[in-house]
C-alpha cells in the first residue's frame, strides 16, 4: 500500500540503508498534514450514509432515463447496486484521506473498473455526477475545516478523473 | 508493506466499514507522538554500529566457544557474516518503528529467516541472544539511560566526547515498549 512512510521505507530497503535524516523529515512533512486529512476521514464517516445518498439521487436525477426499462437502473435492485458503488468509492475515499495517498483508490477502485464497466455495460457519467454533487455540496467550515475540505475534493476530483 | 495508517485501511476494508472515529483517534495519538517516534528512530540509526557490535561481542563474551576454531564466529568470514545479519535485523527493525507496523519485519526479514538459520547451522540462541542485547541497548540509547549520557552528566571530558542526541527529554513510554515488542517479534520467530 503505497503511502509517504512505505516508499521511503521501499526505498532504503533497496539502497541496504537505515532510514536517513532526509527520510525522517520526509515523514514529518506528511505528519504535519495529517490532522486535516483526518478531520476529513472522521466527518465523512460521521455523515457516511447521508453523503452516498445525497451523491446517488443526483446522479439518478440528472440521468432520469437510468429508470427506463432496459437501461442501467431499470429495476430497484439495479438501483440499489449504484448506491453501493457510490458507497465503496466514498468509502475508499475516507481510506486514502486516512493513508495520505491514493493507495486504496488505485489498488482497490480504480484499477480494472472501466474494463468492468464497459463489459457489463454500465455509463459512468452518472457517477461522474454523483460525485461532482458531492464536491460541489462541501461547504467549509459548516462541513469541516477549509484544509480538510480541499483534501476531501481533491480525492473526489481523482475519481472523477478515472472515470472521466 | 503497510504502516499504522495503510492498516487501518486494510483492516476495515475487510469489514467493509469506514474507518471511524475510534480508529482515527488512535491514529491521531500516532501522530501526536511522532516527533519522539522519529528522535527514536534516529537514536537507533545514528547509533547502529555501537548498537551492534556491542551486542556480538557480548553474545561471545558469554559463550566464548563462538570465537574458538570450529565455533560459529571463528574465521573472520564468518564473524562478519553475524555483524552483518545483526546490521540488517536492526535496519528492518527500524523501518518497522518508523512506519508503526511490523509487516514490513515479518515479511522482508522474519519470513524464513529460523528456516534459513538453521539449514546454515547458525545457533539460533546465540543470534537470539545478540537480539535481546541489541534490544536492552536500543531502548537505553531510545530513552537515553545508556551509560555515557549517565557517565556524561558528571563528566566533562565525556560530555564533549561522546554522541549525545540533544533531544527534549519527554514520555518515550509508548515508543519504547513499541520497540521493544518488534526486538521480542524477532526472538520469538528465532525460537
Amino acid at each position: 500500500m503505497k503511502s509517504v512512510v512505505t516508499t521511503v521505507v521501499t526505498a532504503a530497503d533497496a539502497a541496504g540503508r537505515m532510514p536517513s535524516a532526509s527520510d525522517l523529515e520526509s515523514v514529518q512533512g506528511s505528519i504535519q498534514r495529517a490532522s486535516a486529512r483526518l478531520e476529513a476521514a472522521e466527518k465523512l464517516s460521521a455523515g457516511f450514509d447521508a453523503v452516498v445518498k445525497e451523491a446517488g439521487d443526483a446522479c439518478f436525477s440528472k440521468y432520469p432515463y437510468l429508470k427506463q426499462a432496459g437501461e442501467a437502473g431499470d429495476n430497484q435492485g439495479k438501483v440499489d447496486k449504484c448506491y453501493r458503488d457510490i458507497g465503496h468509492y466514498m468509502r475508499l475515499i475516507n481510506y486514502c484521506l486516512v493513508v495520505g495517498g491514493t493507495g486504496p483508490l488505485d489498488e482497490w477502485g480504480i484499477a480494472g473498473a472501466r474494463e468492468v464497466y464497459r463489459t457489463l455495460n454500465i455509463p459512468t457519467a452518472p457517477y461522474v455526477a454523483a460525485f461532482a454533487q458531492a464536491r460541489d455540496r462541501g461547504c467549509s467550515p459548516r462541513d469541516m475545516s477549509p484544509q480538510a475540505l480541499a483534501e476531501y475534493n481533491s480525492l473526489l476530483s481523482y475519481v472523477i478523473e478515472s472515470l472521466s | 508493506m503497510l504502516d499504522a495508517f495503510s492498516r487501518a485501511a486494510v483492516s476495515a476494508d475487510a469489514k467493509t466499514a469506514c474507518i471511524g472515529a475510534g480508529e482515527i483517534a488512535s491514529l491521531k495519538q500516532y501522530i501526536a507522538k511522532a516527533n519522539t517516534r522519529l528522535d527514536a528512530v534516529n537514536a537507533i540509526t545514528s547509533n547502529a554500529n555501537c548498537i551492534v557490535s556491542d551486542a556480538v561481542a557480548g553474545m561471545i563474551c558469554e559463550n566464548t566457544g563462538l570465537i574458538q576454531a570450529g565455533g560459529n564466529c571463528y574465521p573472520n568470514r564468518r564473524m562478519a557474516a553475524c555483524l552483518r545479519d545483526g546490521e540488517i535485523i536492526l535496519r528492518y527493525i527500524a523501518y518497522a518503528l518508523l512506519a508503526g507496523d511490523a509487516s514490513v519485519l515479518d515479511d522482508r526479514c522474519l519470513n524464513g529467516l529460523k528456516e534459513t538459520y538453521i539449514a546454515l547451522g547458525v545457533p539460533l540462541t546465540s543470534q537470539a541472544r545478540a537480539v535481546a542485547i541489541m534490544k536492552a541497548s536500543s531502548l537505553a540509547h531510545i530513552n537515553e539511560t545508556n551509560t555515557e549520557t549517565q557517565m556524561a552528566e558528571s563528566n566533562q571530558m565525556l560530555q564533549q566526547r561522546y554522541n549525545k542526541m540533544a533531544t527534549v527529554k519527554g514520555d518515550c513510554s509508548m515508543v519504547s515498549a513499541e520497540a521493544a515488542s518488534y526486538f521480542d517479534r524477532v526472538i520469538s520467530a528465532l525460537s
